[in-house]
């Protein structure tokens, strides 16, 4: 009886089931491959440019010639556009140095004031047709500049020009300017050289305090120091400081101004015998000055009240 | 029983003479970190006009009032254990600040090389235990402090 009933339990369990579908993620057999689909064949194959070449995206517009003052430069104007031409560097030569390729480029290579070449860079133009990539020009990016000589005798727009002083003489006798024995020479332009007169930073403790290069500190009291700038005896004002090196402490902030003094405060001792040396940058743009900045440095020894026994 | 009457009065007299050298330590110890505490906080007083000066650490001129004014302060905390005020004695106390170094200490014949403050004082301390046992009642203690920043 028992027999039988598990016979027919099985039989019906038998009857019920159906297949499971799950999807085998590591399954590789290609039984569900999916049939291959036919491709158009590329109407453009890409052909990779050989080593060197590569696909031009800046094109060659003219070569520019400027003058600023006494400086003349000399360019490539370039427009930012693909004629779907390759190129590739063939030499790049300096000022006054010849080239292999000097008078292939069709736009030629000029040369500065004194006769030497500019300096720039050789380039060959490629187009790509059926045969590969074939050469069709060469082309000369001039990049130079040259300062125009003195020399020329041409007056130069900004600078100025002193006039000749007429030496003093015992019978003081007027001389003529410019006599004709000088007049077919080139006059000397003296040029007066933009010397300026040297900062030297001070750091103090006090707005108009003696100038410290070493400073001794009770560790965690509150020091100001005061960033100066003097040029000769006379103290300039200070545009901003910042400090730039050494251990600024426990200060806030470590730049400011040329009117507020930098605040700061140690809690800790240098190592025996060393200091914390404290760099500041200090920035001074006076008219007589000028915009420039100055480094300024103070040695900070760091003391604690001790007992000696 | 006879033993123990005769040792009981020397052990309790040998106990007493113990709690109060033990005593006398502390206070020895209280003394002295008051008069080390008087001589940091006159080295921390600074003179700033010297010091935007020179940029060097200099004490201030009132560093031997202040150095007094505080060992006065610290020795007050103990004033009971003390066997005369604490103001005579750090009146009495002999303060020197040697503001600028090198300095050259006549009572001790120490050489300081930094700004210093040194403290000598004698502190009379009470000792009533030792006074009932025929001894002084009052123990006098030799302190000596010297600070100076480091």
């Amino acid at each position: 009886m028992k027999r039988r009933a598990a016979a027919s339990v099985f039989a019906v369990l038998l009857l019920c089931s159906s297949p499971a579908l799950a999807w085998d993620p590591s399954r590789e057999d290609g039984g569900d491959a999916r049939p291959e689909v036919e491709r158009e064949p590329d109407p453009a194959p890409f052909i990779a440019p050989p080593p060197g070449i590569y696909y031009v995206t800046d094109t060659y517009v003219a070569d520019v010639v400027t003058s600023t003052g006494a400086l003349t430069t000399y360019s490539t104007t370039t427009v930012h556009e693909s004629t779907g031409s390759y190129a590739r560097v063939l030499d790049t030569v300096g000022t006054g140095a010849s080239s292999a390729f000097d008078g292939s480029a069709f736009n030629g290579r000029r040369t500065l004031g004194d006769g030497r070449s500019v300096a720039g860079t050789y380039y060959e133009n490629y187009v790509l047709d059926a045969g590969g990539f074939v050469p069709v020009s060469i082309v000369f990016f001039q990049d130079d500049a040259e300062v125009a000589r003195l020399l020329s005798g041409t007056p130069i727009s900004g600078v100025n020009t002193p006039a000749p002083s007429i030496p003093a003489t015992a019978s003081a006798t007027p001389r003529p300017f410019g006599t004709t024995c000088c007049a077919t020479q080139r006059p000397v332009v003296p040029i007066p050289s933009p010397t300026l007169a040297p900062i030297r930073p001070r750091i103090s403790l006090v707005p108009l305090g003696a100038p410290l290069a070493t400073l001794e500190v009770l560790r965690g009291r509150a020091v100001s120091l005061y960033p100066r700038a003097f040029v000769g005896d006379r103290e300039v004002p200070v545009r901003a400081w910042t400090v730039i090196a050494g251990d600024a402490g426990e200060a806030l902030v470590t730049a400011g101004s040329g009117v507020v003094p930098f605040r700061t405060s140690w809690r800790h001792l240098a190592p025996p015998g060393a200091a914390f040396d404290v760099v500041f940058r200090i920035e001074v743009d006076t008219p007589e000055t000028g915009h420039r900045t100055v480094a300024a440095a103070i040695g900070v020894v760091v003391r604690s009240p001790a007992l000696e026994r | 029983m006879v033993l123990t009457l005769v040792l009981a009065p020397l052990l309790l007299i040998t106990l007493a003479g113990a709690l109060q050298l033990g005593a006398l330590r502390v206070v020895a110890a209280r003394v002295r970190a008051a008069a080390d505490l008087a001589a940091l906080v006159a080295v921390n007083d600074q003179d700033d006009v010297e010091l935007a000066r020179s940029g060097t650490l200099r004490l201030s001129a009132d560093a031997v009032e202040v150095a007094r004014e505080y060992f006065a302060r610290e020795l007050g905390l103990s004033s009971t254990l003390l066997g005369s005020a604490a103001d005579e004695v750090a009146a009495a106390a002999d303060i020197a600040a040697y503001p600028a170094a090198p300095a050259h200490d006549a009572r001790t014949g120490a050489r300081y090389d930094r700004p210093t403050v040194r403290i000598a004082a004698r502190v009379p301390v009470k000792t009533p235990v030792f006074g009932a046992l025929a001894f002084r009642p009052v123990t006098t203690i030799d302190v000596l402090s010297v600070s100076s920043p480091r």
